[in-house]
């Protein structure tokens, strides 16, 4: 009955002619939307009505609302290893998966019972271990296990609460019952894509969502939030509670950034957190800030490189002392990785038995342990319908399908069995139930496993009414993976009674009473945006330099005619730190023939200094600092490295095999087309400079960037004019000109000065005049008032030291007289001018380093010390 | 016997240290035939942090942490400790060394539980198969197993040849069975896997030599640094330790700090440091009878 197409299954007129609402799930799995009988379930009558009303136009119509609503929202999963795999969008099915009131209740108590179950058992073994003395775990499973984590032996919690947030994955079996196929203890992911889930789909159906009387989500973050809060040791009235993630490249960054935004929690890296005095601190500007609560998204080992995994780079050291001495509560508990071992299911009947003297409600997954001999013999017995596990997490394995092995591949694994039982369990293949998803403009039904939730309250749980479903990309495959082609589903789960609409908020995604921490910027956060800022710069002005030169080798022949040109190409040395270049050794021929230099300088990733690994340096740089940062502003960044990633590529395609010279991997490119994309960078950072301008609060985020990019072109405009200047050319004018136009003051200099270029003239211009937003001065004195602006200690009234190194340099631009600079000693010397460039040169790096110094130094990235024997 | 032990650890940095936070093993712990009278560690620059505790296996731990600016830090721990004279067991009088794998397998005695973990593999003793190999003509069916014990330490004492330069705490152990060469900790380490690979429980075990040899004899080897030997469990006897390195079982010329898995577990300091350039660590140890 059930793979019989039913025309219009809710007894409603469809519209005419069009049956798309018709669904036919397959035979042998359970059905969400169908009961055996071919009839529909009861409680999806409320959204099969809207659905009818709303028509298969209307829903597509609203479905590419949807993607767009999540591009832009900014949704996104990073898939390892996967080219496009960073920053891919999330896939939301625009049907919801739906639960009646009653069951859920049933998989509540369930949920509950188990949390308790893992609480306690998470007591005993990292506590007096009277489960091994009792036969109920095999001490295979505890000591044989790398999730047992020693160092955490008897680290109490407050409440002795260890799951503060669990996550269970659910699946449906062909006798209808749910089973529990995993637990996620230590730091389930996915609530937050939850509740992105629910904040799209309730846009996106919004009659829908009200008809059928969805329960709000709301009230479980707020269980969650309280409940962290009152694990603070310190400061119970408001505790700061940070979400420790592992960082951008993370899978699940995007939830981390949105949890952390949504419960008022401040995101930190692990480098952005400090042990001192036994505390845990956050590093914001200049300061250390105490850290009362730890929501971590990183697992176990990785959270302290002193205790736990020495090379962790993720973590903080000294995080375990510190929780050791109750001075920070780490939720969840260190240490509860280890209930995620899977061999645990097979034992979890007995345990709940004798540590809570009750019968297991929600059963698990059939699993079987190879350690124990009969079910070893079972397991071999019966691969052909099992799916091969490792016991735990430390044993390397794939799992592995018996019934899709070659029978020599059956051989080695039943040998490998053999060998060490103990590494293996084996459990039953479920056939998951299905449910609606939609595929093209018509229904059609897909695997899922379901994900909930559950947060410690007092001294139970409540499970999030809702949770993340996630299905299978085609009726035909068994595995659910957001990272094989899957996708997701809001769920929503239905009330008996009405919802209480006492909310007036919009529906789905009603902000918790949202405390956002303030403006704490973090140290790690300023060091990115103040490089951020440089290598923009960098990437511009050198840009512009070369745009300069190439323009004058295309446009015009030989060097007769452009006696500048030589200059120019050295200042492109100098800029770019390309060494030798065009001034070391051999830089007579390369000044003769410099096309081949200048096309590394421009296109060799290879080369240090060259604009394309100067863009590579801005793209990572941007990545790190893309929370902070407009999406436009990301957009113009990942845009510009996409184009000149793809050309260094096929560049270095056309090289000659074998040829290892920098030089020609640039062959078959011609100055004209150099000069064309140059043209096209200039373009998009002037657009990126724009946006950071205009797209940034005036926080200390957007002072370290402009920090950044101001600092970086005043180096760049003494670098310029020390290599073109100090010598006196003859003739002149040339250089001057092109000075002018590459430091974009031509115009202004032509509606000052008609006429002829006098040095003086473009000395002032270039260097002192502060009404020229291009010169030195103007630079100086931005980043001057940068500086007098950025937070200090509370006894710093004094000047900093990069403050006085500023102010000395500035002076000394301002009091430089244009005449005297200008002028030319009998031996062709402007030695006012390199005197005044040459402190420039040596201050502006000094400032610099001072501002490390001074935000930035308990940046340093920490190292193990080497054992002594 | 007893001992004074001086044991200076000292590591110097090229650039300026701001934080550093450390473990340090650097205690005796209390031990069958061994009291531990005084113990002290001092720590230069004086540590902002000092929390002194017990490790899972139940070793004295140190953990501090130097928040001022240095250069240069310096552990110097000094012990006074009685080490009694041992009784050697008669190892033809142990268990068949299968029953004590079967034992270990079933037995839920709390010693037995607490001494399956040490059957387990760990990251310096990891399941090689050179090792399993290497360890099996020493154990043939139903020998007693501390004999076969002995027989397998003083092979590796006979095969195996000592040579300070050989290797780092990071060579891999199928290494050292390949270059058949090593210090004390690698010949530890290996026995140990050899013995595990068997189903066996063998832990780790760190301590000192004493360096003056009684007259007529030779001085043992190792005894300018700390010394690491192994334990094994023998049931109805408790652990029973053999030093694969000097080809003998410790008597009171041994002085115990602690033990584990393996190294990891009782290195005498580990430590993270914030800056700090380069380093290089120095280590002295003197071990003389006290009056």
């Amino acid at each position: 009955m059930s793979n019989t197409t039913l025309q219009s299954p809710i007894g409603l007129p469809s519209e005419p002619g069009d049956g798309w609402l018709d669904y036919s799930p397959g035979a042998e799995n359970s059905d969400e939307l169908f009961d055996r009988t071919g009839a529909h379930r009861a409680h999806w009558n409320e959204f099969l009505k809207s659905l009818q009303a709303m028509g298969p136009h209307e829903l597509t119509r609203r479905w590419s609302d949807v993607q767009q609503l999540i591009r832009e929202n900014g949704v996104t999963y990073n898939v390892y290893g996967d080219p496009q795999g960073m920053n891919r969008p999330w896939q939301l099915d625009p049907i919801p998966f739906l639960i009646a009131a009653e069951e859920a209740q049933t998989i509540e108590r369930g949920l509950i019972q188990r949390g308790r179950l893992l609480e306690a058992l998470m007591g005993d073994l990292y506590g007096p271990q009277r489960c091994l003395a009792a036969g109920l775990l095999p001490r295979e499973l505890l000591f044989g296990n790398p999730a047992f984590l020693r160092s955490c032996h008897n680290l109490h919690v407050l409440g002795d609460r260890s799951l503060h947030l669990y996550g269970a994955n659910l699946a449906r079996a062909a006798d209808g019952a749910f089973r529990v196929l995993g637990d996620r203890t230590q730091a389930p992911s996915g609530a937050g894509y939850a509740l992105e889930n629910r904040l799209v789909l309730s846009r996106t159906l919004p009659d829908a969502f009200r008809d059928c009387r969805v329960q709000r989500l709301a009230p479980f973050f707020r269980t969650l939030r309280e409940t962290l809060q009152k694990i603070a040791p310190h400061n119970r009235d408001n505790p700061r509670i940070i979400l420790l993630t592992p960082g951008p490249y993370n899978e699940t960054y995007f939830e981390h950034a949105y949890l952390a935004r949504y419960l008022g929690f401040t995101l930190a890296e692990g480098g952005d957190l400090a042990v001192r005095d036994n505390r845990v601190y956050l590093k914001v500007l200049g300061a250390l800030q105490p850290v009362d609560v730890i929501l971590r998204r990183l697992d176990d080992d990785f959270c302290d490189p002193l205790e736990l995994r020495p090379d962790s780079f993720l973590g903080v050291p000294g995080l375990v002392q510190a929780a050791r001495s109750g001075n920070v509560a780490v939720a969840n508990a260190l240490g509860t990785g280890l209930l995620e071992t899977p061999a645990f299911l097979a034992f979890l009947p007995g345990l709940s038995r004798e540590l809570l003297g009750e019968e297991l409600l929600l059963p698990s997954v059939a699993t079987w342990w190879c350690g124990e001999a009969w079910a070893c013999q079972h397991v071999i017995e019966h691969l052909h319908d099992l799916v091969i596990k490792p016991a735990h997490a430390g044993i390397p394995l794939e799992p592995a399908f018996g019934d899709e092995l070659t029978s020599q591949q059956l051989a080695d694994l039943v040998a490998r069995i053999r060998s060490r039982p103990h590494d293996f369990v084996a459990q039953e293949r479920l056939t998951l139930s299905t449910t609606p998803a939609l595929a093209g403009e018509r229904l059609a039904p897909r695997h899922f496993v379901l994900r909930a939730y559950l947060a410690a309250h007092d001294d139970t749980f409540v499970m999030m009414p809702g949770g993340l479903t996630r299905f299978s990309a085609s009726p035909e495959k068994m595995v659910v993976s957001m990272q094989r082609g899957g996708g997701s589903k809001d769920t929503w789960v239905l009330s008996e009674g009405p919802v209480s609409n006492l909310s007036l908020l919009p529906p789905g995604g009603l902000p918790v009473a949202v405390n956002r921490g303030g403006n704490e910027l973090p140290s790690r956060v300023a060091d990115n945006l103040y490089w951020l800022g440089r290598y923009a710069e960098r990437a511009e002005g050198l840009a512009r330099l070369l745009r300069g030169v190439l323009v004058r080798m295309t446009e015009r022949s030989g060097f007769a005619e452009t006696p500048e040109l030589p200059r120019l190409l050295q200042a492109v040395t100098l800029m770019s730190g390309a060494y030798p270049g065009f001034v070391g050794e051999g830089a007579e021929s390369r000044l003769a023939a410099p096309e081949t230099e200048l096309l590394s300088v421009i296109y060799d990733a290879k080369l240090a200094g060259s604009v394309v690994s100067v863009l590579g340096a801005l793209f990572r740089v941007a990545g790190t600092a893309r929370d902070r940062i407009s999406r436009d502003m990301w957009r113009v960044v990942s845009d510009l490295a996409d184009r000149h990633r793809g050309e260094s590529r096929s560049g270095t395609r056309n090289s000659p095999a074998g040829d290892g010279e920098t030089a020609t991997c640039q062959r078959g490119r011609t100055l004209s087309e150099a000069l064309d994309e140059l043209d096209r960078a200039v373009l998009t950072l002037a657009a990126f400079s724009g946006l950071s301008t205009d797209s940034l609060t005036r926080g200390d985020g957007w002072r370290f960037l402009d920090l950044g990019r101001k600092l970086e072109r005043s180096l760049h405009t003494v670098s310029l004019l020390r290599s073109t200047l100090v010598t006196a050319a003859s003739p002149e004018a040339p250089l001057l000109e092109a000075l002018l136009e590459i430091a974009d003051s031509s115009m202004t200099y032509r509606r000052r000065y008609l006429g002829s270029v006098q040095p003086a003239a473009v000395l002032d211009l270039l260097l002192a005049d502060e009404g020229n937003p291009r010169s030195l001065a103007f630079q100086m004195a931005a980043v001057t008032e940068h500086l007098e602006r950025l937070p200090r200690d509370a006894d710093g009234a004094a000047r900093r030291p990069e403050q006085r190194l500023m102010l000395a340099a500035l002076t000394a631009v301002r009091l430089g007289d244009a005449d005297r600079l200008a002028a030319v000693d009998p031996s062709g010397r402007r030695a006012d001018l390199e005197q005044l460039l040459n402190e420039a040169a040596q201050s502006l790096p000094a400032v610099s380093d001072a501002i490390t110094q001074t935000y930035l130094s308990h940046l340093q990235a920490s190292r193990q010390l080497s054992s002594p024997t | 016997m007893q001992y004074r032990v001086r044991h200076t650890t000292t590591y110097d940095y090229t650039d300026l240290v701001s934080v550093c936070l450390n473990i340090a093993h650097l205690a005796p712990r209390g031990a069958p035939g061994q009291i531990c009278n005084e113990t002290s560690l001092t720590i230069q620059p004086p540590p902002a942090v000092v929390v002194d505790q017990t490790d899972y296996f139940g070793n004295p731990t140190r953990f501090f942490s130097v928040q001022e600016p240095h250069r240069q830090l310096t552990l110097c721990a000094e012990h006074l400790v009685d080490v009694s004279p041992r009784i050697f067991p008669d190892a033809s009088q142990t268990e068949p060394w299968e029953m004590v794998r079967e034992r270990l397998r079933v037995d839920r005695s709390g010693e037995v539980l607490d001494a399956f973990q040490f059957v387990c593999d760990s990251r310096y003793a990891p399941p090689i198969a050179a090792a399993a190999d290497y360890a099996r003509s020493s154990f043939t069916e139903g020998r007693p197993i501390l004999d076969a014990v002995l027989d397998l330490t003083r092979r590796i004492n006979a095969d195996f040849e000592y040579d300070p330069h050989a290797t780092t705490i990071a060579t891999p152990l199928e290494q050292v069975f390949d270059q058949r060469c090593g210090v004390c900790q690698d010949f530890a380490h290996l026995e140990i896997a050899c013995l595990r690979s068997l189903g066996l429980a063998a832990r780790y075990v760190s301590g000192y030599l004493s360096t003056e040899p009684p007259p007529g004899h030779v001085p043992l080897v190792g005894g300018d640094a700390t010394h690491a030997w192994l334990s094994v469990f023998c049931p109805g006897i408790g652990w029973v330790d053999v030093d694969p390195t000097n080809n003998q079982m410790p008597g009171d010329a041994y002085i115990l700090l602690a033990w584990g898995r393996d190294y990891d577990d009782v290195s005498p300091v580990k430590g993270v440091v914030l800056g700090g350039g380069q380093h290089a660590v120095t280590v002295a140890v003197q071990v003389e009878p006290a009056a």
